[in-house]
């Protein structure tokens, strides 16, 4: 009886863990992941945008913004100063070390408007400003151009923002060269309006400044002005919809919701991905003489302490914070890289059923940046975000089999993943679920 | 007398050490540029985003360049990550990245 007992026991046990394990149809959802090689030879690609027939425009940072339609027809559109072979140059663009043309976007309503947004590095607004690097620099700015018919053409071009602020001169710092920290990622928003990322252009002041663009997430319409609903601190500039950031080079819009989520670059620890809030602060303040901190090089601690050396990254951490808690209206990141900073470069959420369970994640790119003992980690995670945007559910590495240094990611209009990297190519990422 | 020898000779050491030219392997350049350089100056030194192209420049070049960042001088924006970069490179590691990035054409 006792051995019968036992008997029903152990089969009731093992039917109720067959019934709580996961069925072959849950876990073998995970997508098939390929990825080819779509263009080479490029010049630094940045950023990509594409039209819903499939044309796709990029930027190249030093050359100029040019596509490659649907039909495979490669045409160079607008170049930079210096730039040769494109339909029409401008020069006024220019490039120097981290700055030059970047991001691309293209208007919700192309197809009747033929309008793209193009943000760049440009000198055309520097009027009495940068002469040195610690007064207002106006040195990036958001273009709107119309494209020909056929696309081999750009004009019309009207600056709808021209005080995006510009690193003009080297300092005494890692990276410390000219044009550092431009931000300058540019994406659509579901409700139709343009969303823009900002550097803090290694100037203490700017990330917490409520009237320099800088260290900003901006909200504007196309003609540059601020969205009605933008509610930054009284007093400040009404096209931040977020300030306080380092320097967010990517941004992309939940599927589930619309909310926006930001990736950005830490210095040497802290990698970030945040749900932005309305109004919010990114929590990142380099000023000398607060936050406990005292003097600095050249008036900016972004890298202190001890910026000329590797040490702990939580130590770093610690000292400069990416997301500082004295700040009540302080964004929380979801995520910050185990602590390290390897170089968040982009993100994009993934969408359709071609995903499996990876569809509704954020593909982030990781530029791979290994100093001071960090691992350099070139790789594009797949992150689960918490419904709250307060944490992360996971990360797992993307089986693209490339170690690239992975700049601009962007969702195409069949679904693939589109990646341009540093080594001059730009990538399809196709996922097949099971 | 003997003072003067021995230090004769050892001027003649240190000169002709700073001028030796030590002959570098370039598959033991390719592994070094492996572990740390390539992740700013990507592949075989074509040069990525704000970091310079560096294959294809002549030997003395870059040898001179490795040793004077070894040596904590600053020389352009990038310095101060170069000199933590270079700190830890012996004679023949220079040697041996200057021959590997020499023969990328």
């Amino acid at each position: 009886m006792i051995k019968k007992s036992k008997l029903l026991s152990a089969a009731v046990v093992a039917t109720a863990a067959l019934m709580a394990s996961p069925s072959n149809a849950d876990t073998m959802n995970t997508p098939n992941i390929s990825a080819m090689s779509i263009m080479n030879g490029l010049e630094n690609p940045w950023d990509m945008a594409f039209t819903s027939g499939g044309d796709m425009f990029y930027t190249e940072k030093c050359k100029g913004l040019s596509v490659k339609t649907s039909s495979g027809a490669v045409n160079a559109l607008a170049g930079m100063k210096g730039s040769k072979g494109y339909a029409s140059t401008n020069d006024d663009l220019f490039c120097s070390g981290q700055a030059g043309m970047m991001g691309v976007a293209v208007d919700p309503n192309f197809n009747k408007n033929r309008r793209i947004y193009v943000a760049s590095t440009s000198d055309k607004y520097h009027g009495s400003g940068c002469k040195t690097n610690f007064e207002k620099c106006d040195g990036n700015i958001i273009m709107r151009m119309e494209v020909s018919k056929d696309f081999k053409s750009v004009s019309n071009r009207v600056d709808i923002v021209k005080d995006i602020q510009y690193k003009p001169f080297e300092s005494n710092h890692p990276f410390g060269g000219p044009g550092a920290h431009n931000g300058n990622r540019l994406r659509f928003g579901p409700e139709g309006y343009l969303w823009a990322t900002t550097g803090d252009r290694h100037r203490g002041v700017v990330p917490q400044s409520p009237k320099l663009l800088g260290g900003n997430v901006l909200r504007i319409d196309t003609d540059g002005k601020a969205h009605p609903g933008n509610k930054p601190p009284r007093g400040f500039d009404k096209r931040m919809y977020t300030y306080g950031h380092r320097n967010v080079q990517g941004i992309d819009f939940r599927p589930s919701d619309g909310r926006a989520f930001t990736a950005e670059h830490g210095p040497w620890q802290n990698d970030e991905i945040t749900a932005l809030v309305n109004g919010g602060n990114g929590g990142w303040d380099p000023r000398p003489n607060v936050g406990g901190r005292g003097d600095c090089p050249d008036k900016y601690c972004g890298y202190m302490p001890n910026q000329k050396e590797g040490m702990l990254p939580a130590k770093r951490a610690q000292f400069m914070p990416m997301s500082d808690t004295r700040f009540s209206d302080l964004m929380p990141p979801a995520w910050n890289n185990n602590g390290l900073s390897q170089g968040t470069g982009s993100a994009a959420f993934l969408k359709g059923s071609n995903w499996g369970y990876w569809e509704g994640r954020m593909a982030v790119g990781i530029m791979g940046i290994g100093f001071g003992g960090t691992p350099s980690g070139m790789r594009i995670d797949v992150v689960d975000i918490a419904k709250d945007g307060q944490s992360i559910k996971s990360v797992i590495h993307m089986p693209t089999g490339l170690t690239k240094r992975f700049r601009g990611l962007r969702l195409g209009p069949d679904g693939a993943l589109y990646a341009a990297v540093d080594e001059g190519e730009i990538y399809k990422i196709t996922a097949t679920a099971k | 007398m003997k003072h003067l020898i021995l230090g004769l000779v050892c001027l003649n050491f240190v000169v002709f050490g700073t001028n030796k030219v030590i002959a570098g392997d370039i598959k033991a350049g390719e592994a070094r540029y492996a572990q740390n350089c390539g992740n700013c100056h990507g592949p075989a030194g074509m040069g990525l985003a704000s970091y310079p192209k560096i294959k294809g420049k002549e030997v003395s070049y870059l040898i001179d360049r490795l040793n004077t960042y070894r040596a904590g001088t600053k020389i352009g924006p990038n310095s101060d990550l170069m000199i933590m970069m270079a700190q830890p490179l012996s004679d023949i590691e220079i040697a041996n990245l200057a021959a590997y990035l020499n023969a990328q054409k």
